[in-house]
C-alpha cells in the first residue's frame, strides 16, 4: 500500500476520531484521579494484628501507666492505662506523643566520639574500652573522686547502678538535676530531719493552698495532680493560688492571689504570724516543734504583722487574714510549695515557710494534708566491696552539695576539679540558669560522657556518647518522684526492640565496670542489667513484673514527726532577683512544653499557642500598664544582667504589672527542626542567685529591662 | 445474627470547662490517633492542622479581674437546621466528599472523593476543616509508628474531626461478631476522650439515657420553641452549645458553672443575655 | 503581512507592530503560566490562603469576571430574544468578552481546587443540594453555548468564510441563534444565581446568609439581576477601551446609548432590592442571629462602612442615576464614569460577598482574618486579563466584529495609513 499523504491524514483523523469516541479519554481521566489517590509519597501505613502491651513512661518524673497499641511489631498509639495507680487512664500530651522520641531525627543512632568538632562514629566495644581506659588513667593519678556523675534523680536501679559505680571507683561526686522531689527532701531534711520526703495529699484536701504550685501545669505527677483538680468541685474542696501571673492553675482556682513575686516566703510567714495571734493553731502540733519556736513566734510577730506583710507582698493585709483563717479552719488544708512545676530554682525559706504553715495546722501525716515519711527503698543492691583506693576517695568532701555548686567550682578553680563526667537522663548545659557559664564548665572538664539517647545541649559537649535506649525501648523500675501521696513504682518495658544501636544506660554502666576489672568489677557481677534489675528489686519484682507496678506505701503514715524550725528563726534573708533594672523576668511553665533536657515532641510543640511562639520568636507576656508604648505582636528587646534577648510582645491582662514572663522549654538547638531553633532558652537569661544557710540556687526571676526594637 | 440498626445513634460529646485545663493532651492524642502530620513551623494557626484545637478565652477584664477558660473544638458534628443532617458543610459540598451519617450523627469526610475546593470550610462557622496545603512528610523513619486505622490524607483535600469513626466500626464489629445487637458505652470513646488527664470530656450516644452524656445534656428532642431551627438544646442550664442560635444543631455541648463563660458561647445583642441567661442554656428566637 | 486574514476593507496597524503589541502581553501570560504550573506541581501552598482564608484573590477575579461577563447572556437575550435589532452590532463583541470572561472564570477554577485531575468529581459525584454543582453544571453548559455563539463569528474570517461549508456553517448558525441565545440566557439565570447562592446558603455565616424565595437566598436573585445590570456596562468600557486603542469608532452613538440605558434602568432596580436587601438582613436577619451592622465593619484594619458605601451608594446609586438620564448618559465623560463605577460596584459587591465574608469572626472569641495574596495568585489572577487583550486583539485584527466599523471610518483613509 502506498502512504501519500492524503491517507496518512485520513488515517491520522480516524485515529484521533477513533481515540476520541473510544473509552480510552475516559480511562485516562479516570486512572488520573485514582492515582492522584495514590501518591507514592504519600506514606500507606502497613496493617496487621492488632495488640496492646503495657509501660510506665519515665519522660517527666509523674510515672504514669501506659498503654501502647502495636500493630504486629510497630508501636501506633500510647494513652493513659487505665486503673494504674498514678494515672488512671488519662495521660499528658509528651507521654501520648513518645512514640516521636523514638524516631527522633535528633537520636543519636550508635556512640559517638568526638574528633576535634565533630562526632565520629565508633562500635559499643571500642567505645567502653575508651572510657574504661580513661578511668584507669583518672584512679592511677590517685584522684577517684575527680569522677562525676550528673543524673536526673538518686531513686531507681539505673542512678543506683551509677552510684555504686562512683563509690566503688572511689567518688563521692554524684549530683542530680534540680527536682521538686529533691526540694522535697530538702525541705523535709530541714524541717523533720535526713532521709525524709513530703507528700501531698491533693485529691483528698478541701483547701488547697498553693503558692504558685502549678498543679495543672505540670507540678508534681501531672496527670495525677489533674485529676485531683478535676475533682475538686465535687469534693467541694478550694484551691487558692498564690501567684503573680494568671497561670491556668490560677484561673481554674477558686481564687487567685496575684503576689509580687520572690515573696512568697514572705506571705507565707505573714499567714503563719496571723495563725499564731489568732490562736488558730493547734495546740496539740506544736508540741512536736523543735529548734525555737518560740523565738520564730516572736520574729514573725515582729516582722510578718497583716500590714507589714501586705506592704511586702502587695497582698491585702485583710486577704491575708482572710486565707490564714480559711486555712486554718479547713477540715483537710494543706499548703502546697514548689512554683510551677517546682523543679525550677526555690529558695529553702520559701518551701520551709510554707511547709510550717502545714505543720501549725497539724495537717502532716492526716487523711488530705502532707505525708512526712522516709524515703522509700525499694531496691536492694548488695553491700559495695572497696578497695583502698575507693575508700580513700569515696570519703573525700563533695565538690558542692548541689550541681550549680559543682559547676561553680569549675569554673572558679584553676586546677581541674573534674577529670571526668557522666551525664545521664540530665541536660545541665540547657536547664541550669546560666547556661553560658555551665557549658564553659563542662567544656572544662577533660573528658566528658553522655548517656544520652538524643544529641542535646550537653551531649554536644560531651567527648564521647554512650546513646540510651528510649523509654519504649528498655526495661526499668520508674519509682514516681513526685510528691504524691502513695508511693509507686512502675515498671518500663521495651515495647519495640531497640531502632538503633543504642545500649540500656544500665548495661553500659556494667560493662565499663567490669572493664575496669578488680574491686569494681566485682560489684558488677550480673551479666545484664535485665537481670541485675530483678535481683535488686527482689521484694517487688513479682508484683512490678506481673501488674507492671509496686505500690510502696499509701495513705497517710502513722505517727507524728517532729519540726525543728532553726532554720527559719533566724529570719533568713529573702532572695532578691538580681539585678538593678525596673521590671522582673519570670520564667513560666507551659504544660505543653518541657524544662527538663529533652525537647517537647514535634506534635507538643504544634500544639503551642502562637501568642507564646511565632515562627523562631518567642513571645513574652506583659501587661499593658507596663508595656508602655510597646504594641501587642510588636517587638521589644529584653536586657537583663545575664545578657539581651528580643522577644515578641504578648500584652496580657493576667500578668502582674511590673513583671514580664518568659516562657521555659524553648530555644533548644537539637537537630531536629521541628522542635529546634524556636525562641530562647530563658535559662540564658537569667544567672544563678545562692541562697546562703542553704546553698540553693534561688533565682526565681531577675531583673530587666525592655524597649522597643 | 443480624446487625442492630433500628436505632440510630445520635454521638456527641460534652464538655467540662471547668475542668478542662488547656493541657492539649486531647490535641496530641487525636493527631497520633488519626495520623495528622506536622511539618517545620506550626506557628500560624491558621495553616496547622489540628482536628482538636483549643481556645483560649478570656473574660476580657483587666488586671487582677482577669479570667481564663480553655475551650476544646473537636468538629461539631452539625446536625444542621432542624437537626434533619443538613450541616452545613455537608449541604455544600458539591461531590459528596463529607456527608451525614443518620445511623450515628457523625459527619465524615473521604479525602479520595474530596477535589480541594474548600467550599465547606467557608461554611463552617468553627474552623473546624483543615487544608492539606502541603503533601504530609514525616521525618525519615517515623512513618513507622503510623496507624493502618486510618489513611494519611494527601496534598490538595480537607479533612477534620470523624470522631475517631474507626473506633466505632471496630467497636461495632466486635458486637457484630460476639452476635450483640449494639455496642457499650465504654467500647466507643474517642482518642480525645481517654486522652483527657482531666476527664472534662464525656463521649455517647445522645439518644441512649443510658449514657453519661445524655444524662448530663438532657437534651430536650422537640425544636426549641422560641427557634424552631435548633433542635436538642440542653435542658441542663449550665450546659450550652457553640452558636447555637445560628441552627448548625452541634452535637458537642460544653459545661460551665461561670455565666461568662457560658455567653462566650454565642453572640448577644445588647441587654438579650440577661433574659434568656436562664432558660437552658441560650438561645433566641430567629424568627 | 497577514493581509489576507484581516477582513475586507478594514485597516490594521502593521504586522510587527502587532506582533510587538503581542509578544508584550505573551510574556505577562508566560508569568501568569508559571504561576498556574507552580500551583499545579506544588499545591496550593504556593498561595497565601489558609484555613480561615479558603478563598482568596483569584476567586473574587472568578466571580468579578463571572459578573461582568453577564454583558453576553444579557445582550443575547435583549438581541434574539426581545429581538432589539440595534444591539446586532454589538452582540458579537458582547459574545466575544463573555467567552474571555468564562473560559477564565474555568481556568481559574481549574487552579484554584486543591484536587485539579478530580475535578469532574463535582459532575460524577454531584451533590444536588449544592450551590456549587449547580454553578458548575451551568457554567460549563454556558460556556459550551457561548462557544458556539462564537463559532460563526470565527467562519467569517476572510479566508475561512470562502471555504463553503464553513460559509453556509456560519448562515446556518446565525439562524438558529435565538436557540443557544435562549438556552445562554436561560443557563446564565441559574449560575449567576447559584453563584449569589454560594454565598446565600452559608448559614453558618451570618454576613453572608440571607433568607430568600424556596431553595433560593435573595442573593441568587441579586447576582443574577447584578450580572445582568452591570454585565453592559463592562462590554460597554471595553468597547470603549478597544475605540481608544485602536483609535476608531467602532460602534455608533445609538447602539451605545441603549445599551447603556438599558444598564442603567437595571442598575436602578437591581440597586433599589440590593438596598431593601441590606436593610433587611442589617436590621432583621443579622440581629436575629445575634450579630449588630457594626460588628461586620468595625474592629479590624480594612473593612469598614466605606466599603459598604462605596458599593451601594458611589457604585450603584451614582451610576444608575448617570444612565437613566438622557442629559447625563449621553455626555460621553459623565457616561464613561458610570460604566466605570458600575464595573467596579458589581466586583466590589463580589468581592464583599466572598472575601468578606471570610475574614468576619462569627465565635465570640474569633478574631478578624486578613490576608494578602501571594504573587503566584496576583500572577495567575492577572493571567485571564492578558490572554483576554490577546484574544480581543486577534479577534479584532482578523474578524468581522464591529459590523458599523466600515461605515464609520471610511472618511479619512489617510489620517488611517501611519
Ligand atoms: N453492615 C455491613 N454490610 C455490608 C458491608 C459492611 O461493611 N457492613 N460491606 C458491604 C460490602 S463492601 C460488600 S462487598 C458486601 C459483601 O457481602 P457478601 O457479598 O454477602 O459477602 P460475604 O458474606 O462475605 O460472602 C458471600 C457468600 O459467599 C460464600 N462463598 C465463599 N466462597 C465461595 C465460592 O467460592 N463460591 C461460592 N458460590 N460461594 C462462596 C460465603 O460462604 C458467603 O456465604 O457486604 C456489604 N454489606
Ligand atoms: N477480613 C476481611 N477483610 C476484608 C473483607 C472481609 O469481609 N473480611 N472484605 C473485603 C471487602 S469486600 C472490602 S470492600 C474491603 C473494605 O475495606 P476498607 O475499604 O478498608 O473498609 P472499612 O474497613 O470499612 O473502612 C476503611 C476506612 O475508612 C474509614 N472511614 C469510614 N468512614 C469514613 C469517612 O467518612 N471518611 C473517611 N475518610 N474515612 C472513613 C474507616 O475509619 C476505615 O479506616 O475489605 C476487604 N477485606
Ligand atoms: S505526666 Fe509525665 S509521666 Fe505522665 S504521661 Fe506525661 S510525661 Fe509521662
Ligand atoms: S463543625 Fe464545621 S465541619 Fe463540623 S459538621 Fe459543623 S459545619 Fe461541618
Ligand atoms: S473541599 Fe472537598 S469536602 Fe469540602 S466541599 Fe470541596 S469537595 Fe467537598
Ligand atoms: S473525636 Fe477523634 S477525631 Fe475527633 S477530635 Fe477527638 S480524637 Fe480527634
Ligand atoms: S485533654 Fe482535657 S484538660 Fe487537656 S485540653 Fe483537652 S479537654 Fe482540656
Amino acid at each position: 500500500m502506498k502512504v501519500d499523504r492524503r491517507s496518512f491524514l485520513g488515517l491520522g483523523l480516524g485515529a484521533v476520531a477513533g481515540v476520541a469516541v473510544s473509552p480510552v479519554g475516559i480511562k485516562l481521566t479516570d486512572d488520573s484521579s485514582i492515582w492522584t489517590q495514590n501518591w507514592p509519597w504519600t506514606p500507606v501505613p502497613i496493617d496487621g494484628e492488632v495488640t496492646y502491651e503495657n509501660s510506665v513512661c519515665s519522660l517527666c518524673p509523674g510515672s504514669c501507666g501506659l498503654s501502647i497499641r502495636k500493630i504486629d511489631d510497630r508501636p501506633v498509639k500510647i494513652e493513659g492505662l487505665a486503673e494504674h495507680p498514678v494515672n488512671d487512664g488519662g495521660a499528658c500530651l509528651h507521654g501520648i506523643a513518645g512514640l516521636q522520641y523514638l524516631y527522633d531525627p535528633a537520636r543519636v543512632k550508635t556512640p559517638l566520639k568526638k574528633n576535634g568538632d565533630k562526632f565520629e562514629k565508633i562500635s559499643w566495644d571500642d567505645a567502653i574500652a575508651l572510657v574504661a581506659g580513661k578511668l584507669v588513667d583518672i584512679r592511677k593519678s590517685g584522684s577517684p573522686e575527680k569522677l562525676a556523675c550528673i543524673a536526673d534523680k538518686e531513686q531507681g536501679s539505673v542512678s543506683g547502678l551509677f552510684q555504686r559505680l562512683l563509690k566503688t571507683f572511689g567518688s563521692p561526686n554524684f549530683y542530680t538535676m534540680p527536682s521538686l522531689e529533691s526540694y522535697l527532701e530538702v525541705t523535709a531534711e530541714a524541717l523533720h530531719g535526713e532521709g525524709m520526703t513530703i507528700g501531698f495529699d491533693l485529691e483528698n484536701s478541701d483547701f488547697v493552698l498553693s503558692f504558685g504550685a502549678g498543679i495543672i501545669e505540670g507540678w508534681g505527677s501531672p496527670v495525677n495532680c489533674f485529676k485531683a483538680n478535676a475533682s475538686r468541685r465535687a469534693r467541694h474542696a478550694k484551691l487558692y493560688q498564690i501567684e503573680s501571673r494568671l497561670s491556668n492553675t490560677a484561673a481554674n482556682a477558686d481564687k487567685w492571689i496575684p503576689i509580687k513575686p520572690g515573696t512568697e516566703a514572705d506571705l507565707a510567714l505573714g499567714i503563719c504570724a496571723v495563725i499564731l495571734k489568732n490562736n488558730l493553731f493547734n495546740g496539740g502540733a506544736t508540741a512536736n516543734f523543735r529548734g525555737g519556736f518560740n523565738k520564730l513566734a516572736i520574729m514573725i510577730q515582729k516582722d510578718y504583722a497583716p500590714s507589714k506583710t501586705a506592704e511586702i507582698t502587695g497582698v491585702k493585709a485583710s486577704d491575708i487574714e482572710k486565707i490564714a483563717t480559711l486555712f486554718a479552719k479547713a477540715k483537710m488544708p494543706v499548703a502546697v510549695f514548689g512554683k510551677g512545676r517546682g523543679d525550677g530554682a526555690q529558695s529553702l525559706k520559701e518551701l520551709a515557710a510554707v511547709h510550717t504553715l502545714n505543720c501549725l495546722v497539724d495537717n502532716i501525716n492526716k487523711e488530705g494534708g502532707a505525708f512526712v515519711q522516709p524515703q522509700s527503698e525499694y531496691l536492694e543492691f548488695p553491700d559495695e566491696s572497696m578497695d583502698s583506693i575507693a575508700d580513700a576517695g569515696f570519703s573525700k568532701n563533695k565538690a558542692g552539695r548541689y550541681v550549680n555548686q559543682l559547676i561553680e567550682k569549675v569554673n572558679e578553680s584553676s586546677k581541674p576539679v573534674v577529670e571526668a563526667l557522666f551525664v545521664y537522663n540530665a541536660n545541665p548545659c540547657y536547664s541550669l540558669h546560666d547556661s553560658k557559664s555551665v557549658k564553659q564548665a563542662i567544656g572544662k572538664i577533660p573528658f566528658v560522657v553522655s548517656f544520652s539517647s538524643f544529641l542535646d545541649e550537653t551531649a554536644k559537649e560531651a567527648d564521647i556518647i554512650l546513646p540510651s535506649h528510649t523509654f519504649l525501648e528498655r526495661l526499668e523500675d520508674v519509682p514516681s518522684c513526685a510528691g504524691l501521696a502513695k508511693s509507686v513504682v512502675g515498671l518500663t518495658k521495651p515495647v519495640i526492640d531497640p531502632v538503633f544501636d543504642t545500649k540500656h544506660a544500665g548495661d553500659a554502666v556494667i560493662l565499663i565496670a567490669k572493664a575496669l576489672e578488680g574491686s569494681i568489677a566485682q560489684n558488677f557481677e550480673w551479666e545484664t542489667y535485665d537481670e541485675c534489675l530483678e535481683s535488686v528489686a527482689g521484694g517487688i519484682w513479682d508484683s512490678l513484673s506481673e501488674d507492671g507496678y509496686a505500690i510502696i506505701s499509701e495513705g497517710a503514715p502513722s505517727g507524728s514527726v517532729a519540726v525543728n524550725v532553726s532554720f527559719l528563726a533566724d529570719n533568713p534573708a529573702t532572695i532578691q532577683a538580681q539585678g538593678d533594672y525596673e521590671l522582673t523576668l519570670i520564667p513560666i511553665d507551659n504544660m505543653r512544653l518541657i524544662n527538663a533536657g529533652i525537647a517537647a515532641s514535634p506534635f507538643a510543640i504544634k500544639t503551642v499557642s502562637d501568642k507564646v511562639l511565632k515562627g523562631s520568636d518567642i513571645v513574652v507576656e506583659i501587661n499593658p500598664l507596663t508595656a508602655k508604648g510597646l504594641k501587642d505582636r510588636g517587638y521589644a528587646t529584653l536586657t537583663t544582667p545575664m545578657g539581651t534577648a528580643r522577644v515578641m510582645i504578648n500584652l496580657n491582662e493576667g500578668m502582674m504589672p511590673g513583671i514580664i514572663g518568659m516562657v521555659e522549654g524553648l530555644g533548644h538547638t537539637f537537630d531536629n527542626k521541628y522542635v529546634s531553633n524556636k525562641g530562647i532558652n530563658v535559662n540564658d537569661l537569667i544567672g544563678p542567685v545562692i541562697e546562703s544557710g542553704s546553698g540553693l540556687d534561688a533565682a526565681f526571676g531577675i531583673k530587666v529591662k525592655i524597649s522597643k526594637a | 445474627m443480624k446487625q442492630n440498626n433500628n436505632k440510630a445513634h445520635k454521638f456527641g460529646m460534652v464538655i467540662d470547662l471547668d475542668k478542662c485545663t488547656g493541657c492539649g493532651s486531647c490535641m496530641v492524642s487525636c493527631m497520633s490517633e488519626n495520623n495528622v502530620p506536622f511539618k517545620e513551623d506550626e506557628s500560624n494557626k491558621k495553616d496547622s492542622i489540628t482536628w482538636m484545637s483549643v481556645y483560649k478565652l478570656t473574660n476580657g477584664k483587666s488586671f487582677p479581674d482577669t479570667q481564663i477558660v480553655y475551650m476544646p473544638r473537636p468538629c461539631q458534628h452539625c446536625g444542621g437546621k432542624g437537626d434533619h443532617g443538613h450541616s452545613p458543610c455537608v449541604s455544600v459540598c458539591p461531590a459528596v466528599a463529607t456527608d451525614y451519617g443518620y445511623d450515628t450523627g457523625i459527619v465524615s469526610q473521604i479525602y479520595t472523593r474530596c477535589f480541594g475546593c474548600r467550599y465547606c470550610m467557608g461554611a463552617c462557622p468553627y474552623h473546624a476543616r483543615y487544608f492539606n496545603w502541603w503533601d504530609p512528610k514525616w521525618p525519615e523513619g517515623m512513618e513507622n509508628y503510623l496507624s493502618p486505622d486510618v489513611s494519611p490524607r494527601m496534598r490538595g483535600v480537607v479533612e477534620k474531626c470523624s470522631f475517631c469513626y474507626h473506633r466505632y466500626q471496630a467497636a461495632r464489629d466486635i458486637a457484630y461478631y460476639e452476635g450483640r445487637d449494639d455496642i457499650e458505652e465504654h467500647e466507643y470513646q474517642t482518642a480525645c476522650t481517654t486522652a483527657c488527664p482531666a476527664g472534662a470530656i464525656v463521649f455517647g450516644d445522645l439518644n441512649n439515657p443510658a449514657h453519661q452524656v445524655h444524662q448530663i445534656v438532657k437534651p430536650d428532642p422537640h425544636p426549641d420553641p422560641r427557634n424552631k431551627h435548633v433542635v436538642g438544646k440542653s435542658r441542663n442550664p449550665k450546659v450550652f452549645r457553640l452558636l447555637e442560635r445560628l441552627g448548625t444543631n452541634p452535637k458537642i455541648y460544653y459545661l460551665s458553672e461561670r455565666e461568662w463563660v457560658r455567653k462566650a458561647g454565642d453572640n448577644y445583642l445588647d441587654g438579650e443575655w440577661d433574659k434568656i441567661k436562664n432558660y437552658h442554656g441560650a438561645t433566641l428566637s430567629n424568627d | 503581512m497577514d493581509s489576507a486574514l484581516i477582513p475586507e476593507g478594514a485597516k490594521r496597524c502593521s504586522f510587527p507592530k502587532f506582533a510587538i503589541g503581542i509578544a508584550i502581553v505573551s510574556a505577562v501570560v508566560l508569568w501568569g503560566v508559571f504561576a498556574m504550573f507552580l500551583c499545579w506541581f506544588k499545591g496550593l501552598n504556593q498561595t497565601n490562603m489558609n484555613d480561615y482564608y479558603g478563598f482568596a484573590l483569584w476567586i473574587w477575579a472568578d466571580l468579578a469576571v463571572i459578573a461582568v461577563g453577564g454583558g453576553a447572556f444579557f445582550t443575547g437575550l435583549l438581541r434574539y430574544i426581545f429581538k432589539i435589532d440595534e444591539l446586532k452590532n454589538i452582540i458579537n463583541f458582547a459574545v466575544i468578552i463573555g467567552f474571555i470572561c468564562y473560559s477564565s472564570a474555568l481556568l481559574i477554577l481549574a487552579i484554584d481546587i486543591g484536587q485539579p485531575l478530580r475535578g469532574w468529581f463535582i459532575f460524577w459525584h454531584a451533590n444536588v443540594h449544592s450551590m456549587l454543582t449547580e454553578v458548575a453544571f451551568c457554567l460549563s453548559a454556558y460556556f459550551a453555548v457561548l462557544t458556539i455563539e462564537f463559532i460563526p463569528n470565527i467562519l467569517e474570517n476572510r479566508q475561512a468564510n470562502k471555504v463553503p461549508f464553513f460559509h453556509h456553517l456560519a448562515h446556518n448558525m446565525h439562524g438558529v441563534m435565538a436557540v443557544f441565545a435562549a438556552t445562554g440566557a436561560f443557563l446564565s439565570f441559574f449560575h449567576q444565581g447559584s453563584l449569589g447562592g454560594v454565598a446565600g446558603v452559608l448559614y453558618g455565616r451570618p454576613f453572608a446568609v440571607r433568607e430568600g424565595l424556596l431553595i433560593w437566598p435573595w442573593t441568587f436573585f441579586l447576582f443574577t439581576w447584578s450580572a445582568a445590570a452591570f454585565g453592559p456596562c463592562f462590554t460597554l468600557l471595553v468597547t470603549k477601551i478597544t475605540e481608544t486603542v485602536t483609535g476608531k469608532k467602532l460602534v455608533k452613538d445609538n447602539v451605545v446609548h441603549l445599551l447603556a440605558k438599558i444598564s442603567g434602568w437595571m442598575i436602578v432596580t437591581y440597586i433599589i432590592a440590593k438596598i431593601i436587601d441590606t436593610i433587611y438582613w442589617a436590621l432583621v436577619t443579622a440581629p436575629s442571629l445575634g450579630f449588630t451592622l457594626s460588628h461586620f465593619y468595625s474592629n479590624n484594619g480594612f473593612y469598614g462602612y466605606w466599603i459598604l458605601i462605596t458599593e451601594i451608594v458611589l457604585c450603584g446609586v451614582v451610576p444608575g442615576a448617570i444612565l437613566i438620564m438622557k442629559s447625563t448618559r449621553e455626555n460621553p465623560r459623565l457616561r464613561l464614569i458610570a460604566i466605570i463605577l458600575g464595573v467596579i460596584g458589581v466586583c466590589l459587591n463580589r468581592w464583599v460577598m466572598v472575601l468578606q465574608i471570610m475574614a468576619v469572626p462569627v465565635m465570640s472569641f474569633d478574631t478578624w482574618a486578613l490576608y494578602f495574596p501571594s504573587w503566584q495568585e496576583i500572577a495567575t489572577t492577572i493571567l485571564p486579563v492578558a490572554y483576554g487583550i490577546i484574544l480581543i486583539a486577534v479577534a479584532y485584527r482578523y474578524l468581522p466584529v464591529f459590523p458599523q466599523e466600515q461605515e464609520l471610518n471610511t472618511i479619512e483613509p489617510v489620517a488611517e495609513a501611519e
